[in-house]
């Protein structure tokens, strides 16, 4: 067999885009921050429960100690409970509502955008009115009425969460579907043999994930804020403790000690950052134009 | 007479992850009034990046002049000041581009786009401003110029935004055109319409020329002189004919051979592409002392591994970087 | 040598909403209109024509990929291709295979090159997986990369390089035919003479069928057997290679042939250029009378009010213009 004579000396190491990204992040300072902070937050929702086990909902001292004092590093709220373990076992529930709530959203709006995204025509144009028409739904009210209806239990509230806000996720995927359907490599897997199903999901789909990803790490910040919002307004479930729920019911006594709703919130503004940064960081390192160069 | 512009000894570095690289490794060249010249070679050979520094836009924090000077007649633009420089582009020296499309606003008809231009740099009143882009429209030979004014760039065919961006460049009868692949994403019969409107206006306004282009024959059709680049460098430098007819660089050869020209009388016969191997090497390996195109060259010995060739200089201001140019 | 592929009466429609959104009737834009060709094994046709001809249309309506309304009939030793099922249609993949133009984006980035090679192996055939490794190894050597390089990612590999990867996708499952879709000319000139020779070799090795779509008619003529020139959706000449570049009968092939920047101070002076004015027509609102009117040196009346068929003109040479007669161009006057 006749060959061509080869050019380059095959020297370079394999590198998926994959490790790339991740190099490009690593050398994020704001990013890693990031990262830090949410991997230290993390951590203390799974093992801060273990190593302070007072039970957040015992009435341990007089209410209102300010922080640092009679050993409650925290203080104390209204009813006398150690804040400290309120924020630390809060963390598991608010971190997991973020969490779940983002997973329905992605879950729903991947769907559909890549149903829409793929196929056009018809079933686009009726996907995405019905994105629509929940786009134009005053969000928290939505929330509130399904919450109010079926009972503000932890998977109704991370479904109404999610279901008010898919629709980003939704627009984002089918954008990025219609972007990479008519690269040419898609074509070739036509021209490979591929069916649709595999076109989907093995093919586009893995080419779209990145803006998909950054939009899901930023909902887990929006959940987070919008689960404070409903828990603020009392729509939360009484027998676990949120962040949310600690601010709202401490909201009444914010002007005599400010700390007790200080406190929630500044965990609440940290989680929020940290997930802001990697988010951003995920979109520079994703980014295939700033890689290059 | 003195050149219109003259480069000398012009080193442009590039700041990149890998360190600092010379995109452009001591170029000299001059343009004479009137004169048309082509820039040559594959992409990554750095005619763009001395395109952009005559045109005093290096990108910002990125590339910057090292040494050397860019003298627009008798004017030194590498230490002028930002505002002169202003002055200069669009006014002395305007620049077209490759794709028309993204270089005009979409939101604005090419009209206002045009009239814009002439408000801006020639301080014309709005009227009179309209009624010259007319006439510009007029002269890039696009038809119905007046009712044209109205159109969108999206409304016109990559021809006709072409020639809007040759209207615009030659608004303010700039004394150089720098032309950078102007119809790499145009049709063929539509590339010779724009040739030949290029050629035209040249000959009625007497404005050089700079084609940046990796087509010879294109090359051929317009201008007179060329350069070919590699690697930041010159390899040659001549009349068009000549170096076509006897190229002095094997690069320049390679060039030439590499494509499959038209013939006239086409035969049965058909011969192998003469190959150049491999491809410009990255910018990490630019400013070695050893001839950067030895990778490549059929006709490379020890010697072009280990110095950078002089240039040779020939008759006819012919000029080549290769240690062999005499043998060629 | 026999007719390998056999296209017959071919028109691929697109429905395009102007305006109107939902509940607007789609308008139709007729791609390719009513073309008929035949390749011979072993040979190159050449499809050429300018942006908007519907020339890739074509060549990849062959492959069936695409996605407007087909009609006409494709035959491919001697079955049609057109009506195939889906079990069928895997049986026609593997004998019809596509390189396309732009190396950089016809590479999924998140496969490796050995995986993007064996792909097609993958869905079409049910080889074992050494004999999979075994085809792809061969295919890499074949294609002049290293095997070693078989692990990289496509982003690792250079312009040229990532088309041999492409053209070794299409080798894989041993085609009849490949339909390559403008495999230069998104590469450096320098490059494409790698690539097209390349091409030629495999050609031979493998004694395969080329449908070769290009704007750059040196690279066709230094490609082809055989020539279609394509404008506005219509074949308006066929010939083979000599008699169509040696005596271009159409007024727009002329003018094509005319339009391309010469080397060759020679030619350039011989040749003065047949300058054809203004712009296509609108392909949503074709004249009723030949497509190349309007900008034809020598149209007539009868040019603007009847459409021309393509007609033999000499042997092996078809032309679609009325003012064609015996192998002479009606430009022969003008050019001299």
């Amino acid at each position: 067999m006749m060959t061509d004579q080869t050019i380059d000396p095959p020297v370079a190491k394999a590198r998926s885009p994959l490790s790339e990204a991740w190099e490009m992040f690593r050398h994020n300072h704001s990013a890693m921050v990031g990262l830090g902070l949410l991997v230290l937050i993390v951590l203390a929702a799974i093992f801060g429960p273990l190593l302070y086990p007072t039970d957040p909902f015992d009435m341990v001292w007089a209410p209102f100690s300010p922080p640092g004092e009679e050993g409650f590093l925290l203080g104390t709220d209204y009813l006398g409970r150690d804040l400290l373990s309120q924020i630390l076992y809060g963390a598991r529930v608010t971190l997991i509502i973020g969490l779940s709530a983002a997973i329905v959203t992605v879950v729903i709006g991947v769907t559909v955008g890549a149903l829409a995204g793929f196929y056009g025509g018809i079933v686009e144009e009726a996907l995405m009115r019905f994105t629509e028409f929940f786009q134009v739904l005053p969000t928290l009210l939505f929330s509130m009425v399904i919450v109010a209806l079926f009972g503000a239990s932890l998977p109704m509230i991370t479904f109404a969460i999610g279901i008010v806000s898919w629709t980003a996720v939704a627009r984002i995927t089918r954008s990025e579907f219609q972007r990479v359907r008519e690269l040419e490599y898609v074509m070739a897997s036509r021209a490979s043999g591929a069916s649709n199903s595999k076109l989907m999901f093995e093919v586009i789909l893995p080419n779209a994930l990145p803006p998909i990803i950054v939009q899901s790490a930023l909902m887990v910040g929006s959940a987070i804020l919008f689960e404070a919002g409903l828990s603020f307004l009392g729509l939360t479930d009484p027998n676990v403790v949120s962040w949310g729920q600690i601010i709202g019911s401490n909201r009444q006594y914010i002007l005599e000690s400010s700390f007790t709703v200080t406190i929630p919130g500044l965990a609440i503004f940290i989680t929020v950052l940290a997930i802001s940064l990697v988010g951003d960081g995920l979109n520079d390192a994703l980014n295939p134009k700033l890689r290059k160069r | 007479m003195a050149p219109l512009l003259k480069v000398e000894n012009l080193r442009i570095e590039l700041a990149t992850r890998a360190g600092v690289a010379p995109v452009i490794d001591n170029l000299n060249l001059e343009l004479g009034h009137g004169e048309s010249i082509s820039f040559v070679g594959e992409s990554g050979c750095g005619k763009s990046m001395t395109a952009l520094a005559i045109m005093g836009l290096l990108p910002e924090g990125i590339g910057r002049v090292a040494s050397g000077s860019i003298q627009f007649d008798g004017e030194e633009l590498t230490t002028a000041s930002p505002r002169r420089l202003r002055e200069i582009r669009g006014n002395e020296i305007s620049m077209i581009f490759q794709e028309p499309m993204t270089s005009l606003n979409p939101v604005y008809t090419v009209g206002e786009q045009i009239a814009e231009v002439l408000r801006a740099h020639q301080g014309l009143s709005q009227k009179a401003a309209w009624k010259q882009a007319i006439e510009l429209l007029n002269a890039v030979q696009i038809p119905n110029p007046k009712s044209r004014m109205e159109s969108y760039p999206f409304q016109m065919s990559g021809g006709q935004r072409q020639r809007v961006m040759i209207a615009i460049a030659l608004a303010c009868t700039p004394k150089i055109l720098i032309a950078d692949e102007p119809t790499t994403a145009l049709d063929v019969t539509v590339q010779a319409q724009i040739f030949d409107l290029l050629r035209d206006l040249r000959a009625q306004t007497g404005t050089s020329i700079i084609m940046i282009t990796h087509d010879m024959g294109a090359v051929a059709e317009m201008s007179e002189r060329m350069i070919v680049m590699y690697a930041g460098r010159k390899a040659e430098e001549g009349p068009v004919d000549q170096v076509i007819a006897r190229a002095r660089h094997p690069y320049t050869h390679g060039l030439i051979s590499c494509v499959p020209h038209i013939v006239a009388n086409l035969t049965e016969e058909r011969q192998d592409l003469t190959e150049v191997p491999g491809i410009v090497p990255g910018l990490s390996e630019f400013g070695q002392d050893l001839c950067l195109f030895s990778s490549r060259c059929p006709r490379v010995t020890d010697q072009c591994r280990q110095a950078r060739p002089p240039e040779a200089h020939f008759g006819n201001s012919r000029i080549s970087a290769c240690w062999h140019a005499e043998e060629l | 040598m026999s007719d390998l592929l056999d296209v017959q009466n071919l028109s691929v429609r697109f429905g395009v909403r102007r305006k109107g959104g939902f509940f607007a009737k789609p308008t139709y834009l007729t791609a390719v209109d009513d073309i008929s060709f035949t390749v011979r094994k072993g040979e190159t046709l050449a499809i050429v024509g300018e942006s908007g001809s519907g020339k890739t249309t074509a060549a990849l309506a062959i492959a069936r990929l695409v996605s407007g309304l087909t009609s006409g009939k494709i035959l491919l030793e001697g079955r049609d291709l057109l009506p195939l099922d889906r079990e069928d249609l895997k049986d026609m993949r593997q004998k019809v295979q596509v390189i396309f133009q732009d190396p950089y984006s016809s590479l999924n980035p998140r496969k490796r090159a050995e995986d993007i090679v064996r792909e097609p192996l993958d869905s079409l055939t049910d080889k074992s997986i050494s004999e999979k490794r075994e085809i792809v190894d061969g295919l890499f050597k074949a294609v002049g990369l290293h095997p070693e390089q078989k692990r990289l990612f496509p982003h690792q590999f250079s312009g040229g390089q990532r088309q041999r990867i492409g053209i070794a996708r299409a080798l894989s499952t041993q085609p009849e035919v490949i339909i390559c879709d403008e495999p230069v000319s998104a590469l450096d000139v320098a490059v494409q003479a790698q690539i097209l020779n390349l091409l030629r070799r495999l050609q031979t090795e493998f004694g395969l069928t080329y449908v070769f779509i290009s704007h750059d008619l040196g690279v066709v003529q230094h490609m082809c057997d055989s020539v279609a020139v394509m404008y506005m959706g219509k074949i308006v000449e066929h010939a083979d290679r000599l008699s169509l570049f040696n005596n271009p009968l159409h007024p727009y092939t002329a003018a094509l042939l005319s339009a391309v920047p010469s080397v060759d101070p020679m030619l350039r002076e011989q040749s003065r250029r047949i300058l054809i004015p203004g712009d296509p027509p609108d392909p949503l609102d074709l004249p009723k009378g030949c497509r190349f009117a309007s900008r034809c040196p020598v149209a007539e009346a009868r040019c603007r009010d009847v459409a021309p068929r393509l007609k033999l003109a000499g042997s092996n040479h078809r032309a679609a213009c009325h003012l064609v007669e015996d192998e002479t161009s009606p430009l022969a006057g003008i050019r001299s």
